[in-house]
């Protein structure tokens, strides 16, 4: 891994005082699916215009297949991006739209016609060839914006909330689809999201961008069971934080004090950090097991009310209050139609977890 | 209710377009008289018997005369002409209104508009005051030293054209404005994106887009600058022929009120044939898949 293909070394770019994106260093490997997410002003768009060339980083280098791109104006660039837009040009039919950037090669004209085949059959989008983009249904857009920048068969395709304008039914699918064609073409996929859960499903690895920076790089499992941060861990999925201090750090074990908590809670592990350091223990809905009386030990076992319960179909989520106020977020598969003990707003539970779950967070 | 409001705008064409046309219409089939008006009734009753006496004079003595075919080409060719040089300078000028910075636009649009504070007569007087032999552009180049004679300028066509230009740009532009400060910046982007310079994304992203635009302003343009009279009578010499300062004689110098009313029927129809041509090619166009 000595020669990433794409290498983002310490780029800056503000506008004004506003620090866009504020030093940012990212390796991506050739063929990799990377998801950058974040909210909206976080940078990731900006940090992707620069990539396609539209701006000029302030400070830092972009380094693409081994060749500095960072002066590089867009049309030169071996680089192509779908548009959050789609931005197909209004005036022209889809196949004009898909061989516009063709034509921009000096690609011979029976060449042409062979490749806007070949790139209407990838998406599914033969029979509307003809077909101007006003008269399409928003998938059918997204689907030829998709193969217009994927038909000069480029380094790196930069996609831009790809899936954002569509309905939940037909992302999950042209999710899986995206997947499939980046897989096939083995080109390099760097996808700009604010959507969670669209960064894990599409992602190989994802990267999380707060503020301008990059606060944590890594494959999905990884971001979500071990966020480095408490912005990530609240940012990617839904998060119990219990705030306290690390009472007992040993080289197999550790004991983190919190009067939020109620308890003192066992972590089967070391911790990095000195006794008396404040902490945040992070657990997320699903690694907490809730009943009125629990069957099993678990290491950690909290007490609490029932102050509410949300009921999603597959999901039921509980809200929890604890002696010191604190409200915790539990989460169960309905596995059965009916509720099977019976817990009901008002009862008092018991939550229960292992130390393995949870995950201490210093800052 | 709705009715009522479309009534308006139709009252409103009717009672200043349609009639007034029509008088004009019926004037054009009378025969001239010294009288007043000075034409002869085109419906006669007398005796109980209705006499319709429809003159087709007129328009057979336009068609004799050259005078009345050279005037309308040379109009034609004055607006023409005018009409691609206002684009030439106006587009550029649209399109860097539209690029610049939103609270800059307002101030670069009323630059623009400003002109028409003062009366349009004014302004084109204060051409002849900067065109004429010792005005204020030669007496600049004397002084100068560029030329040691007074250039001619008034009186010229190049002095129409001018005039023609200067006060028609403003039409050019707004309805260029209007088009492309409404494109899409992501277009450009993606276009620049899929391998083309600037130059090519302006031929085929930007002028496309914008042709709305092109061809509004040039009718705006166009169709005024073909019935012009006050730019060519003050600036033009007694080459410069127009249709609309033989209009002008034939109604107050000869006072021949039907071959005037034929003339301006014939301006009517010169100008309405191609407007509605390019209106049936610009529904085709939208119907196109």
């Amino acid at each position: 891994m000595s020669n990433p293909f794409i290498r983002i070394d310490g780029v800056t770019r503000t506008f004004g005082e506003v620090y866009a994106v504020d030093d940012v260093s990212l390796d991506i490997q050739q063929g990799e699916l990377f998801c950058l997410l974040g909210g909206s002003g976080s940078g990731k768009s900006t940090l992707l215009r620069m990539l396609a060339g539209f701006e000029r980083p302030t400070a830092g280098r972009i380094i693409i297949d081994g060749r500095d791109m960072t002066d590089v104006p867009p049309h030169a660039r071996d680089v192509n991006m779908m548009f959050q837009s789609y931005a197909l040009f209004p005036h022209m039919s889809v196949e004009r739209n898909i061989a516009y950037g063709l034509h921009r090669m000096g690609m011979p004209k029976a060449q042409i016609a062979t490749r806007v085949t070949d790139m209407l059959s990838l998406v599914q989008m033969e029979k509307l060839a003809r077909r101007k983009p006003d008269q399409l249904s928003g998938g059918q857009r997204q689907r030829v914006a998709l193969a217009r920048a994927l038909a000069r068969r480029p380094k790196l395709l930069l996609l831009d909330e790809p899936l954002g304008a569509l309905d939940r039914k037909l992302r999950e699918e042209t999710q899986l689809e995206l997947k499939k064609i980046q897989s096939s073409l083995g080109i390099t996929f760097i996808v700009v999201t604010h959507d969670q859960e669209e960064a894990m499903t599409l992602g190989d690895r994802l990267g999380v961008m707060n503020e301008g920076r990059i606060v944590q790089v890594g494959a999905p499992h990884e971001v979500y069971e071990f966020p480095q941060s408490r912005f990530v861990a609240d940012f990617i999925g839904t998060v119990n934080l219990f705030e306290g201090t690390i009472a007992e750090d040993r080289d197999t074990d550790a004991v983190i004090a919190s009067p939020e908590a109620g308890i003192d809670i066992r972590i089967p592990h070391a911790v990095t950090g000195t006794a008396g350091q404040p902490v945040a223990v992070a657990l997320r809905p699903e690694k907490i097991v809730i009943s009125r009386t629990l069957p099993d030990p678990y290491d950690n076992v909290l007490t609490g009310q029932v102050t509410d319960i949300v009921y999603s179909g597959n999901l039921s989520v509980f809200h929890v209050t604890l002696a010191s106020g604190k409200r915790v977020r539990v989460s169960r598969t309905n596995r059965l139609r009916a509720e099977s003990e019976g817990i009901g707003a008002g009862d008092a539970v018991q939550l229960g977890f292992t130390g393995q779950s949870a995950v201490v967070l210093a800052s | 209710m709705k009715r009522l409001v479309a009534l308006v705008p139709v009252a409103w064409l009717g009672l200043f377009f349609l009639v007034p046309f029509l008088v004009l219409l019926k004037i054009s089939f009378s025969e001239p008289a010294i009288a007043q008006p000075p034409y002869l009734p085109l419906l006669d009753w007398a005796d109980g018997i209705l006499t319709i006496a429809l003159n087709l004079g007129n328009y057979i003595f336009l068609t004799e005369d050259p005078l009345y075919l050279l005037s309308y080409l040379s109009s034609v060719k004055i607006a023409a002409i005018s009409t691609v040089l206002t684009l030439l300078l106006g587009y550029p000028m649209a399109y860097v209104i539209a690029r610049a910075p939103e609270h800059r636009r307002g101030l670069l649009l009323m630059l623009v508009i400003l002109p028409f504070w003062t009366s349009f007569l004014l302004r084109v007087y204060a051409w002849i005051g900067l065109l004429k032999a010792n005005g204020i552009v030669n007496n600049a180049l004397l002084a100068v030293g560029v030329i040691d004679q007074p250039l001619v300028m008034l009186q010229t066509d190049f002095a129409v054209y001018l005039g023609i230009v200067y006060t028609y740009l403003p039409f050019m532009i707004l309805p260029l404005y209007a088009t492309l400060s409404k494109l899409d910046a992501d277009l450009l982007d993606a276009s620049a994106d899929l391998g083309a310079r600037p130059g090519t994304t302006f031929l085929t992203v930007t002028l496309p887009l914008s042709l709305p635009g092109v061809v509004a302003g040039s009718m705006l343009v166009f169709i005024p600058a073909v019935g012009e009279y006050i730019i060519p009578a003050l600036l033009g010499g007694p080459g410069t022929l127009m249709i609309g300062s033989v209009l002008w004689n034939e109604f107050f110098l000869n006072r021949d009120w039907p071959v005037a009313a034929a003339v301006a029927i014939v301006m009517v129809l010169v100008l309405a044939l191609p407007i509605a041509l390019l209106r049936r090619v610009q529904a085709r166009e939208g119907e196109r898949p």
